[in-house]
Formats: structure tokens, sequence, C-alpha cells
């Protein structure tokens, strides 16, 4: 039953087609269940590895079910990790579905293909799979588009409300809604048209007759799909738009609500962990004598890659391991040391000179620009590698017998976590059940597969359930970090102070490629250039990704430009974005905000910064005290431009936690390594903020833009950090180029 | 076999008593609210209460606590679920974010405002500097505790 | 007790996070003490604690455990998360060379006599508000002693 028509344009690059699948199908209890496969334009995404191999069952990424009891569940495939997605979606089908919210329920999406698959998803997508004829004109590059669409599982990328609440969730709340009308017409024998919803109620105003949606939910599964769901403008929103309070709330102040961590199981039994420190280092030997011999203690693995001692309790295995010598091969990685990697970027920039390296955009001739500027600025930033330090340390549970595999986690990629415990095992997915809880934290931490393949070859090795648990230390020293970086800056002014020329060459590019560049300054010659200089350490997608240390290099040197125009930032900022009035509106609103004029206490100063990230355009002020022996953070304005905040408090909500987040890592955040081996540890060597250094936060919400929505989880970090330096120097003059703060000596 | 009295009940416990508190209360007794988060005292997310003063329990072996009364955040609520006063302002103020370090934070709340039932913002700070949230919901917190001493009766509604 | 080698398996590392397509690695090393429900278990889970000791400085071994995530008591001039406790007694508080001590502590103003230590081991948060050691509580008089005891005894070798 899918869209039949054929003259869309092909998808833009970059962008998402708006059209979707629908399809139906009653399940178990007679309730309806509506389920939508949006299709992307751009089928691109580097982090799934499950892409190439994409099985058309698991297209299928969001659910409404409407039960006998009238209640509606929303079925959310996205996991909840902080970020009140599994309210933000619920709303959004909700309202396109004219539910009465007090009776919608939430429920995660599984990661299980075979329910998703055969039960509902091939009763839609099976007679287009089956005539490629249909199929061509309207599904357009199938399998790798069905396979993006499975990427939807992933949870990450500030997506999910831009992505699957615009495309997936609103859409199938208009469409069941549709099929409850249009099966209700037929019941009461009333044209359509005059039938309406309400508070999960279809109403007939003329005949003053209305019934629950449950009484009509057998009989709308048989309906023929709409193609066309006709989705709500925003006058007509009930829901949207509205702070309402999150679901999952209340059970995480009583202590009831389960994370991965939490997993329980008969005859569990609990693994520590101790990786070899440097990574890609084997673990050549161990000496269990005494860990052998310690109360609890079941078996004592060498993994070859890791060590995992079983025990009893998880204090027993943790105070076993902690007993075992090991040695570890020589590896490459051994002769690394921060300054050296430093060094080693300095050298390849240096090498990369003024022409080489891969140039990510191009605009103008900024070698002429510069060349002729009344004014060149030259600056050179350096960011360290971060860890995540999620509150709950990794962990995952597994139980592997006959064949099978159950595995327990909080995973921001389910169906990549069950990939991995069948690739692990040499095993079918099908054979894979893979059960998601909370996650505590996930921040891009929890899409990496490590930690299910370490506890599923331990559990393989046990033959019984283990919970592997992992150290703070492990943590800490083990994860995926976001990198350390270099990036320099050349930048050239006219005799009027207006910018010219911006030349950038940096380490590294993950993700998003537009993270380096600034489309929305308006500088006539730009180029923007990258060097690859891999080390040991493992990338891992870290808040915010690339725009992490770009938000904070690039509005560093607007800064410095500004500074040498003669001109105050936020006015060069005005100058930069003249023409876009979207843009200078966020801009004007953090200045308004903060009263940038307004004098402030002698050590005090105001930093400015303004990055769009992830859909979201974001200003942030920073009032900061330079008086004491450290920066003292007192008060950050933020302005954001999501488009539609879909629940505004909890928007808010994420815009003081990316601040808490950033923070950190402008503050104190710094992974070193030395050896080859990450140095930090614990919290008392990878410091957190704390409650007295939080500033107050004020955020101002400016809905810019309602079809195109931005996302909320990250865009509110990448203008932390320089906001804060920025305003360190209207304070003091003293130009903060390297982070973390702490290195820095103020006194 | 170790006697120990959780939430006002008396359990038994066959452990090493150099074991520490969390591990009993989750691992043993099957309560996970308490959370791991560091297992050095240093983040706060396995606080309970010693007879009623907040102690890391990651790092309080299970011998520390003979003779006295254990509080999780299992037993703060009555027992038809009605939250405490700290609880419902945690809900009023939607502080939790991932939730996990919240139990901790819920539990050194209680322990503040047992003994300050009007804290300062310096106090508040201070009382809640041990318990890391690395979600940052250190601004919601503030308003939860001062929602949750400024109110009585009024906020116990659930 | 019993103890199992499995034949090693030719070392084949996967990166860890890789998704290959080949199963994973089984252990080079597979130590199996014992399989859950085994009796012996229960030996090894019983056995005490603490040794019987009439020792003071033993006993304060044993109890010093509780200590050990954070603090080291030996001349090698290391801290781990709390400073080194070599030669702690006598000393002024927030002395220890390289350890980031909180405020409080700095400024307490306190010289750690044996007295001094087992007033603040009884209640730490209470002797100095503020103190960024937030375990290390130890209600039983008789185990701080002998904490003590061994921290002198350490000190002095």
């Amino acid at each position: 039953m899918a869209d039949t028509k054929t003259s869309e344009a092909a998808p833009k690059k970059g962008k998402w087609t708006r059209r979707a699948f629908i399809g139906a199908g009653v399940v178990a209890g007679g309730a309806l269940v509506v389920g939508v496969a949006v299709r992307p334009g751009n089928p691109i995404d580097r982090l799934s590895p499950m892409l190439a191999k994409g099985k058309g069952e698991q297209l299928i990424n969001a659910w409404v079910k409407i039960d006998a009891d009238n209640i509606v569940t929303a079925i959310i495939p996205h996991v909840e990790m902080g970020q009140g997605i599994f309210t933000s979606l619920a709303q959004m089908l909700a309202d396109e579905l004219d539910a009465d919210w007090s009776k919608v329920k939430i429920l995660e999406a599984p990661a299980d293909a075979k329910y998703v698959s055969h039960d509902i998803g091939r009763e839609f997508l099976a007679p287009s799979l089956e005539v490629p004829a249909i199929l061509e004109p309207t599904v357009g590059g199938t399998f790798l588009q069905l396979a993006t669409a499975m990427n939807l599982q992933i949870t990450g990328g500030s997506f999910s409300i831009r992505g699957t609440g615009q495309r997936a969730m609103r859409v199938a709340g208009a469409a069941a809604k549709e099929m409850l009308i249009a099966a209700a017409a037929e019941d009461w024998k009333v044209p359509a048209g005059e039938l309406r919803a309400e508070n999960s109620m279809i109403i007939h105003d003329k005949s003053s007759k209305s019934a629950p949606f449950a009484d009509f939910a057998a009989a709308a599964a048989e309906q023929g799909l709409p193609n066309k769901p006709k989705l709500k403008s925003p006058k007509d929103y009930k829901l949207m738009g509205k702070t309402i309070a999150r679901t999952d709330i209340p059970e995480k102040s009583n202590g009831a609500a389960i994370f991965g961590i939490d997993a329980d199981l008969p005859g569990m039994k609990y693994a520590a962990v101790k990786a070899a420190p440097v990574v890609g280092a084997t673990v050549e030997s161990i000496n269990a004598d005494t860990a052998k011999t310690m109360p609890g203690v079941l078996q004592i693995l060498n993994m070859g890659d890791f060590i995992a001692v079983v025990a009893d309790g998880y204090w027993q295995a943790e105070q076993a391991l902690g007993t075992i010598e090991a040695k570890y091969s020589k590896t490459e990685g051994d002769a690394l040391d921060q300054d050296a990697l430093f060094a080693r970027y300095a050298t390849m920039l240096d090498e990369a000179g003024d022409k080489d390296g891969d140039v990510e955009t191009e605009e103008g001739d900024v070698g002429e620009a510069f060349a002729s500027a009344a004014t060149k600025v030259e600056a050179e930033y350096k960011v360290p590698f971060l860890a995540h330090a999620t509150m709950e340390p990794m962990n995952c549970t597994a139980w592997v017998r006959d064949g099978k595999c159950d595995v327990w986690s909080g995973h921001q990629a389910p169906l990549m976590a069950r990939k991995a415990a069948a690739d692990t095992l040499g095993i079918d997915m099908d054979d894979v059940t893979y059960h998601n809880a909370y996650l505590g934290g996930g921040f891009g931490r929890r899409s990496e597969t490590d930690v299910i393949i370490m506890a599923t070859r331990i559990a393989k090795a046990a033959k019984y359930p283990v919970k592997m648990i992992w150290s703070r230390e492990e943590d800490t020293m083990q994860d995926h970090y976001r990198p350390s970086a270099t990036s320099r800056f050349q930048g050239g002014l006219d005799k009027d102070g207006k910018a010219v020329s911006w030349s950038n060459i940096h380490t590294h590019l993950f993700d998003p490629q537009e993270a380096p560049t600034v489309p929305y300054y308006n500088i006539a010659n730009h180029k923007i250039r990258k060097i690859d200089v891999p080390t040991h350490l493992r990338f891992g997608p870290w808040r915010s990704v690339d725009h992490s240390q770009h938000g904070y290099f690039i509005e560093s040197f607007v800064d410095e430009m500004a500074h040498a125009a003669g001109k105050d930032g936020y006015a060069f900022r005005r100058e930069l974005l003249a023409g876009s009035a979207r843009h200078l509106k966020v801009l004007d609103k953090a200045a308004e905000m903060a009263g940038w004029d307004k004098p402030l206490p002698e050590g005090h100063g105001r930093g400015i910064a303004f990055v769009p990230s992830f859909g979201t355009i974001v200003a942030e002020v920073a009032e900061v005290d330079m008086t004491g022996k450290k920066p003292k953070v007192k008060k950050i304005y933020v302005a954001a431009d999501p488009g539609f905040a879909v629940n505004p408090d909890g928007f808010a909500a994420q815009m003081e936690s990316s601040i808490a987040y950033g923070l950190t890592a402008t503050l104190y955040g710094e992974i070193s390594v030395k050896d080859g081996a990450v140095q930090q540890s614990n919290f008392h060597d990878y410091p957190i903020l704390r409650i007295n250094e939080m500033p107050e936060v004020e955020v101002e919400i400016i809905n810019g833009d309602h079809k195109r929505l931005g996302g909320a989880g990250e865009p509110g970090l990448p203008p932390l950090a320089p906001a804060v330096t920025n305003a360190i120097f209207a304070a003091t003059g003293n130009r903060v180029r390297e982070l973390p703060l702490s290195k820095v000596n103020f006194a | 076999m170790i006697t120990l009295n959780v939430n006002g009940q008396a359990k038994e416990v066959d452990v090493d008593p150099a074991t520490p508190i969390l591990w009993v209360v989750r691992e043993n007794l099957k309560m996970t609210g308490t959370k791991f988060g560091c297992g050095v005292a240093l983040c706060g997310a396995c606080t309970v209460h010693l007879d009623g003063k907040p102690v890391r329990s990651c790092s309080t072996p299970v011998f520390e606590a003979d003779g006295k009364a254990i509080t999780t955040i299992e037993g703060l609520a009555e027992e038809d679920g009605t939250f405490s006063k700290v609880q419902q302002a945690w809900v009023d103020q939607q502080v939790a974010q991932c939730g996990y370090c919240q139990s901790g934070q819920i539990m050194s709340a209680t322990a503040l405002l047992k003994n300050n039932p009007n804290p300062s913002d310096e106090q508040i700070d201070a009382a809640m500097a041990g318990n890391i949230c690395r979600c940052g919901t250190y601004v919601r917190i503030r308003k939860a505790i001062k929602t949750a001493a400024g109110t009585s009766s009024e906020t116990q509604e659930a | 007790m019993k103890a199992v080698f499995r034949a090693s398996a030719p070392v084949l590392v996967i990166a860890l996070g890789a998704c290959g397509s080949d199963p994973a690695p089984e252990p080079t090393e597979q130590i199996v003490v014992r399989e859950p429900g085994q009796d012996g278990s229960d030996a090894a889970a019983a056995a005490p604690a603490e040794e019987a000791t009439d020792s003071l400085v033993a006993a304060g071994k044993a109890a010093f455990n509780t200590c050990v995530a954070c603090h080291v008591v030996d001349d090698s001039g290391i801290n781990r998360i709390g400073p080194n406790l070599y030669g702690v007694i006598g000393r002024a508080a927030g002395s220890v060379d390289g350890f980031k001590y909180s405020d409080a502590m700095t400024s307490s103003g306190i010289t750690w006599t044996k007295e001094e230590l087992d007033n603040y081991l009884a209640n730490p948060a209470a002797k100095v508000p503020g103190t960024t050691m937030m375990a290390g509580a130890i209600s039983d008089a008789g185990r701080r002693e002998a904490i003590i005891a061994y921290i002198e005894d350490a000190s002095a070798n």
C-alpha cells in the first residue's frame, strides 16, 4: 500500500523526503496497529555496519496501537537516555491522532526484526517488494533506502524529533485517525467528512453521536491506508508545543526505573573486566594465583584482549581482578604521549601548508584575499581527548545457551547491539533477543558495541547468565574518545574591519560533515581543509560530535577577528550574519537577554558565541567572574531556534544539560595519553562539574520554522566553550587557545 | 548471616561483612534503585542513609550497618506509594533526565532538609556537591530542594 | 576446587567495537575455579574476611581494607584518590605534596594527632565540613584504634 505518486523530484542530498509508507494490521486482542516507515532521501549513515545488509523487515520504526480499553500506545523507536524522547515523540503521535493524553501509554519498540517484519511489516511491505515495477517509482532506490530506514533505530544526532517525530510519529498518528474515522463512517453510515476525533473519541456532531476509538479499532485496521494523511497545522496543535510532564520522571524519582545495569536473571553471576591498557595490545599472560583462592570466584578468563573474573558477586569479582598480574604485548601505540601527539598534529599541519589536505569547502580566492587584507589575524587552537563519563558505567548482561543468546543493556542502537551479539557468536540475528533498558546517560558512548561483544564472549565461555560491569576506571580508560584536535586559522579584514577571508585547516573530521564550516557567516572568500592524523585511540561520537571542538575553534577565531577589527564581538557577528534574519534574531535575542551593553562589575566579563548545529540555531552569552583564582561562570543566557519546540520545558532542559556537559569539558575535560595508555581513571582526575559550579541558566526559545525542526540534545553545547573563553578575554585580555581551562594559570 | 534493617524491615544476608552496602542492597536484596557510579565515594550515585545520615554505600562496608537503620530510595515513599515531599518536588520540577544519579541526589537532598529545613543557596550547593549529575540537572535540583523546603502538605498530592 | 586450563587457541584480537562477521575468539585461558552451586564455593565464600588475630596492627591492616580504594600507606610518594597516609600522624592536615585537597581540609588547621584522626574517622564530614572524603566513617572505636595503629606501624617501616 505504497504511495504511488511518481513525479516527486529526486531527493536532494542531505534532505529527507517527506513521503512515508504506512501499514496497518490487527494484532492479538483486536488492537489497531499502524506502522509507518519513513523513507530517507539520503541513505548515507556511516554509523551502521548493518547498512549494506539491510533487510526489508527491519524497515518499521514506529507504531501506534489502540487497545480494547481505548488506551493508545505509542511505540517509540528510540531509546530514552535522559532527553525525554519517549514523551516528546508520544506527544507528536497523540496530537495528530487527537488522543486523550491521559490514556496514552508509551512502549519502547523492540529490537526484534521478526516481530517488526513478519507479523506486521510484511503486510504492507511484501506487495511492494514482490512487485518491483510498482516498487520502483514508489520506493526508488529500495534496498539502500530500506536499510537506511533501519538506521533510524539509532538514537543520536539530535535526530529523533526532527526525523522520526516529524516523518513517522505524526504520520502514524494522523493515518490512524483517518482510518478510525473511515471505519466509524461505515458503521454509522455517515460521510467521513462529518466526523472528527477528540480525546480518543470519534464524534459525529450532527447526531451528537460519539464512541471511543476502541470501538472501531478492528474495523479501522481493515481500511485502506491513506496515501498522505493530513497533518495538522500549528494552530490546531493540542499537545505539540506544550510543556507536558515527562512520563519517565516518577519512576526515576523512586528507584523503580530499570537501567541496563539493573538486569536480573535467575542464576546470574557477575563479571569484572580489565582490558589491556593500550588499545590494540593483547594480554599475553596472567598470574591469577591469588584470585583463584578468593571468595566467590567462579572463573578467571584471559580473553586475549581483556581479562575477566566471574564471581558470585560483582564486588568479589572486582576484588579478585585487582590481584591479577598481567603481561601485555608491545604495540606501536606504546610510544604515544600527549605532547608527541600534538607535535605530530603540528608537523602534519605544517606539511599541509597552504595547499594540501582535503578541501572541505572553498569559495573565492582566500590566498589573494588574505594577501591583500588590511589586517591579518592568525591563531591556533587545541583541544584534548574527552571521555563520555556516563553516570552508569558501561555494562551488559548476556546469556548464551542452546545456540541462542539473550542480551540486556541500555544501548543507543538496539539493532546494532543485537547484530553485534549475533556476529560475536556466529549465529543468526533471529537467535539473539536483545532487551533494552533505560540508559544511564548515552552522549554517543552507548552507540558503540564493544560492551555487547565483551559480555557475549564472557557469557559464552561461562555458559550461564553473566552481568559484566565496567569499573569507573575501565569506563574512563577504555572509552571511545572525542578526538584531541588542532585547528589553525588565517583571517583577513579590509580597512573597514570587514571580514574578507577565512582560511582554516584542522585535524580529523568525523561527523557532521558541516561542523567546521561557516556558511551562515557572510565572508566572500573561504577555504576549509582537514588532514587525517590517525591514532590508536578509538574515536566515538561525543555529544555534538565535531561541533564540540569546531564550535570552540570557530567562535574563538571570530572573536579574535572582531578584536582585531576593533569591534565588539556581538556587533561583528551581526555584520557577518547580515541578510539572514532568522540567524540574526537568535543572536539579537541572546544579547538582549544578557543586557549586552550593560556594565559588569570589575573583573567580570561577557562573551558571546553563535553556532547552528543539528538543525537548531543557538546563541549563548556567558558571564564570567575572573576576580578569583579560577574562572567562575555565573550565568549563561541561551537563545535557541529549533524551528518549533515540541515540548518547550524538555527543550530547555536539554539546553541546561548541554551547558553542564560543555562546561565540564571547558573547565576540566582532559583525557591524556602516556606510553599509549589513558592516564585518567575516575572522577578525581577526570572531574565532572558539580552543583556548586553550575551557573544560572536562562533559556528563550524562538519557534522560527514549524516545518523544519531542529534537534535538542546537542545544539546547546557547541557555543558554550567559546562563550566562556570569549568572556574570559573580555574580562582579562587573556585569550584561551587551548582547553581545558584548568591548564591555564589565571593568577 | 548478617541481619540488616533496611527500610524498616529485617533482612538476613549471607555475605562477607566487608562487602560494601551497595552490592548487598543491589545483588542480595535485589533493590536496584541505589546505583553504582564510581566505587570510591566520588559521585554520590550510591547514597543511602544510615540512621538518617547520608553515606556512600559503595565505600561503606555492610558491617557498618550493624545495629543501624539503612534507608534506600525505595524506602522514601509511603507504603501506598505516595511520594515523599522531596520526591514529589523532583517530579514537580521535572528534575530527572537520564535519572541514573537521581536516587543518590534525592537521598542527599532528603538528608539535607531533615537537618536544615530551610537551606540557603550556598547550603544547598555545599550539601549536594558530592553528588555528580552528568546530565546537568543541577538548576532543577536547586529548585526542587527549595520547592520541597517551602511547601508542606500540598506537595504530597501524587 | 579445581582449575581447568583449556588449550590455548590462537589469539586473534578483534578490535573492540568492530562488527566482524567471524565469531569472536574464544578465551586464550579459562580457569574454572568452580561451577555455580558447587560445594566448596561456600567454604571459600564463608572464609572470614578478617583473620582472627590478637595483634592490633594486624587487625588494623585488615580493617584498612575499607580504605585501600583511595589510600596507600607507603613511602612511594604516590597519592591515589586520597592522599598517601605515610607519616600522617603528627602531620598538618592538607600538607601532602602534589595532592589536591579540598579548601576545607587545607584550611582546617588540624594537626593529625591520634586523637584528631580518631575523631575524624568517626565522622569525617562532621569534623571537616566540606571534605571531599565522602566515605570512610568508621563507627566502631576499636576498629578506628586498630586502623590508626596500623597507619602508625606502616609509617615506621
